[in-house]
């Protein structure tokens, strides 16, 4: 039975392979790059001033950074609502699940259980957070 | 008008509801010695012991008190009615004689058949044919053929031939006075032939010529008086036989002429009491024709008429008249009889109206006419009263017939003015004037033509014044109101003003007697209890309050029943929502309701709701044991809210929300703001309680309702 020839080197089509690799790489790692820079100025959001007074921050946009909890609804017209639970530096925190709405321009994002997003928010009426860009750290 | 009707029945009313409340608290009245013991007696002894402190014995005492209290109240009332009634109407409709004859007279068709007609022209034609002018010695012979003629009418009732008799005795009466005249002239003249022959017997005739001898004078004169004596003797018994003849028919003379005149008196006197005063002139009419020697005096029939008999121990009959001089001349005086003109009027009256003057009495111009005590030796008192009054007020036979001439025509005038009330439709000045000229002049013709359709409104008017008397009586005050509201609308000049205020007045006597009652009862002064409610039933008995009263009073025996008593406890317990204490005494009130099926659907309501709550009570406990506080606090959470008064459920409720504090407060936190329409923060919150305890309910139920106000077409 014959026996395979064994590589000795980089074959032909391996270097322009590898080339788009690199090219892609440093696509996304600038692509990247720049999602973090538009969070970078945004502000937390206090969980417990939302849930003291969610009105007295109507408008204002805050960043979080929470893992989906589950979905709570879909509407063809209004988007998905999801609650997420956030992610808090301080230990032994009361727990803080907030709901957000995912608008119909963000249809692409898929978002299910368990994932870990960053997400800029604006709190608008009733104090629903209303999700602007949500990337994945 | 005058005071009539209205202010009687009204004076009747206050004087019987204030006596009422006189009457409980006069005395009981002694007993006269001897007489068995009465009610009154029985309740003063009774009152004795009471005040004496001994308690009294029971039911017993206290119905005789309230016995004697009704009897005394209603006897008070009734004689105060009667007090005022024999001035009244009332009196004239309600009394058996004239009442009953008012109402047949009312009743009674016109007396307009040819027969009357003939009598009534035939009375006419005697009284012009006796009329001063007229009355020759053919027309006297031509009305007193006619007497008995007229007398053939059951209207006259005999009356005519009664005159007629009295005409022809009278007359005999005089045809034996003339005889007896006739013979004493030719007495006279036998007495004068006597007197002479008695002269002349007087005169001494020698019995012998000769010579007397001597010695023999005494013997001789003997025998001469002896002759005298003989010869005066037939002379004198015959002189004395004819004066005395003479003296007898001279007595005669004078008594027959004084009886004639005196029976044809009380004739004429006796059809004027009752009131045929076309009699009365007819009568006194011929009177003159026999006696014209210019004595129309009564005085003798006044002398007999005081003999007359009188049977005190039949009683009065009491006919009491008042004259009213609004409706004819005011007859007589007030204490005693006689006839006057009055300046309104002309009228006549005989009787007495009080003043000592016992005895029956009759009112020919008052409209107001009472009797009582009917009976026939009553009658016979009246008639014999009657007479000794009519001669003492009339002097002469002129003034009778004068007094009946006037009132003749006073009884005419008087129809007119009757038929002139009633086309007014004032039925009640109407039914005076009525009853005024009923009973001067039942008999005259302008009454007897009144036709039944022009009584009929006086009839309904005298039967309403029967009811109103009989509910006075009764104390029907309700139907006293509608009988004086169904008087106002038939008589348009029936003033019910006074009548009604105390009609209203009686009332709220009634009422203030109640409260009374009330007031004792709440002291539990039983007696008092009854008596005032006696009172008041009394005064008013179809008085709504008593039905009340009785209620209540029913109320508060029943209160003493453990069964009536857990089951007011059940009313009040649920009217205040304390379902746990009914709970609670379960046992009690099972029983009891089980004789009550309207309460017995409450009773179920409130086992179910206990029960249910009960359950969730020990459901949460058992949670509670298995270190959930926040499912245990969930579950009496939910039970809650479909019952929130209950205070076992609360309490537990509070005591458990310090056991999971966060998630308690989370929740609330989230139903503060779903009020609030903050939907986003609502679902903030109810998404922390979720974590907090992941198996709650209302959290659960919290984010979907939620959710769905968010994006109402979620899928």
């Amino acid at each position: 039975m014959p026996r395979q020839k064994k590589s000795k080197g980089l074959s032909s089509w391996a270097i322009p392979a590898v080339v788009v690799l690199i090219a892609l790489a440093a696509y996304f790692s600038l692509h990247q790059g720049s999602a973090d820079a538009s969070l970078r100025t945004v502000q937390d959001l206090d969980p417990d001033l939302y849930y003291q007074d969610a009105n007295s921050l109507r408008g204002n946009t805050y960043k979080i950074n929470a893992t989906i909890d589950s979905s709570l609804g879909n509407s063809p017209f209004t988007g998905r609502l999801f609650s997420v639970d956030l992610n808090q530096a301080v230990s032994g925190a009361p727990p803080a699940i907030l709901p957000v709405l995912i608008p119909l321009n963000l249809g692409s994002l898929t978002i299910q259980k368990g994932q870990h997003y960053l997400m800029k928010v604006k709190v608008v009426d009733n104090g629903m957070l209303e999700v602007q860009e949500a990337i994945k750290p | 008008m005058k005071r009539s009707l209205k202010t009687k029945v009204v004076l009747a009313f206050l004087s019987g509801a204030v006596a009422l409340n006189l009457s409980a608290q006069q005395p009981p009245t002694p007993t006269p010695a001897g007489a068995a013991p009465s009610n009154a007696e029985a309740i003063h002894e009774t009152g004795q012991q009471y005040k004496e402190g001994n308690a009294l014995s029971g039911a017993g005492d206290n119905r005789v008190i309230g016995k004697q209290a009704l009897v005394d109240s209603d006897m008070a009332g009734k004689q105060a009615l009667l007090n005022t009634k024999l001035n009244t109407f009332i009196a004239f409709f309600n009394n058996p004689l004239t009442g009953t004859q008012f109402e047949k007279f009312l009743n009674a068709p016109p007396e307009t058949s040819d027969a009357a007609k003939t009598y009534r022209e035939r009375i006419s034609t005697i009284m012009d044919l006796l009329s001063p002018g007229n009355a020759t010695k053919e027309n006297q012979d031509t009305a007193y053929n006619l007497l008995p003629k007229a007398s053939e009418f059951e209207s006259d009732a005999n009356i005519c031939t009664t005159i007629h008799d009295a005409v022809y005795a009278a007359a005999n009466s005089r045809v034996e006075v003339q005889r007896l005249t006739d013979l004493n002239q030719t007495l006279e003249k036998q007495r004068e032939v006597a007197e002479y022959n008695n002269l002349q017997a007087t005169r001494d005739v020698p019995i012998s010529p000769t010579a007397v001898a001597k010695g023999d004078e005494a013997n001789n004169n003997a025998n001469l008086q002896a002759e005298r004596d003989a010869r005066l003797g037939p002379a004198k018994r015959e002189l004395d036989s004819v004066s005395q003849t003479i003296e007898h028919n001279k007595m005669e003379i004078a008594t027959s002429e004084a009886q004639a005149k005196f029976q044809f008196q009380a004739l004429i006197l006796q059809l004027f009491v009752q009131r045929r005063y076309q009699h009365v002139i007819i009568a006194d009419r011929f009177y003159r024709a026999l006696f014209d020697d210019g004595d129309q005096s009564i005085e003798t029939f006044q002398k007999m008429a005081e003999n007359l008999g009188y049977n005190a121990d039949a009683g009065q009959l009491k006919v009491t008249a008042k004259g009213d001089p609004n409706v004819a001349g005011a007859a007589g005086s007030g204490g005693g009889a006689g006839a006057s003109t009055g300046s309104n009027g002309s009228g006549a009256g005989v009787g007495n109206t009080g003043g000592g003057m016992d005895g029956s009495a009759f009112s020919a111009s008052g409209m107001q006419f009472g009797v009582e005590n009917a009976s026939v030796e009553s009658l016979m008192n009246a008639v014999s009263s009657g007479m000794r009054t009519v001669s003492k007020t009339f002097k002469t036979l002129s003034q009778l017939d004068g007094v009946a001439n006037e009132i003749i025509r006073d009884v005419d005038e008087g129809v007119t003015v009757y038929k002139y009330l009633l086309s007014q439709n004032e039925v009640e000045a109407a039914t005076a004037q009525l009853v005024s000229l009923w009973t001067k002049g039942e008999y005259l013709p302008s009454v007897r033509l009144l036709t039944q359709d022009e009584k009929r409104s006086s009839l309904k008017y005298a039967q309403l014044i029967n009811k109103l008397v009989t509910a006075s009586n009764s104390g029907n005050i309700d139907t006293l109101s509608e009988v004086v509201a169904e008087m106002k609308k038939q008589a348009s000049d029936f003033d019910a003003t006074e009548i009604l205020a105390n009609i209203q007045a009686t009332k709220v006597a009634s009422s203030m007697h109640i409260a009374q009652a009330r007031v004792a009862a709440s002291k539990g002064d039983l007696q008092t209890v009854q008596t005032e409610i006696t009172r008041a039933a009394s005064i008013w008995p179809n008085n709504p309050e008593l039905q009340s009263f009785s209620t209540d009073m029913s109320k508060l025996s029943e209160q003493a029943s453990p069964q009536v008593q857990a089951l007011n406890d059940f009313d009040q317990l649920y009217d205040q929502k304390n379902f746990r204490q009914i709970f609670d005494d379960k046992e009690k009130y099972i029983a009891a309701i089980s004789q009550s099926p309207e309460r017995q659907g409450k009773l179920k309501e409130v086992l179910t709701r206990m029960q249910e709550i009960e359950t969730s009570i020990m459901r949460s406990q058992e949670i509670a044991r298995r270190g959930d506080p926040a499912g245990a606090w969930e579950g009496l959470e939910i039970t809650s809210v479909k019952y929130p008064d209950d205070p076992k459920l609360n309490q537990m409720r509070a005591d458990l929300t310090t056991e999971a504090p966060e998630f308690v407060h989370d929740l609330h936190e989230a139903q503060t703001y779903e009020d609030k329409k903050e939907y986003g923060s609502a679902l903030a919150w109810y998404l922390r309680s979720q974590s907090r305890y992941p198996m709650s309910d209302l959290a659960k139920e919290g984010v979907a309702r939620v959710v769905k106000e968010i994006i109402p077409d979620a899928s």
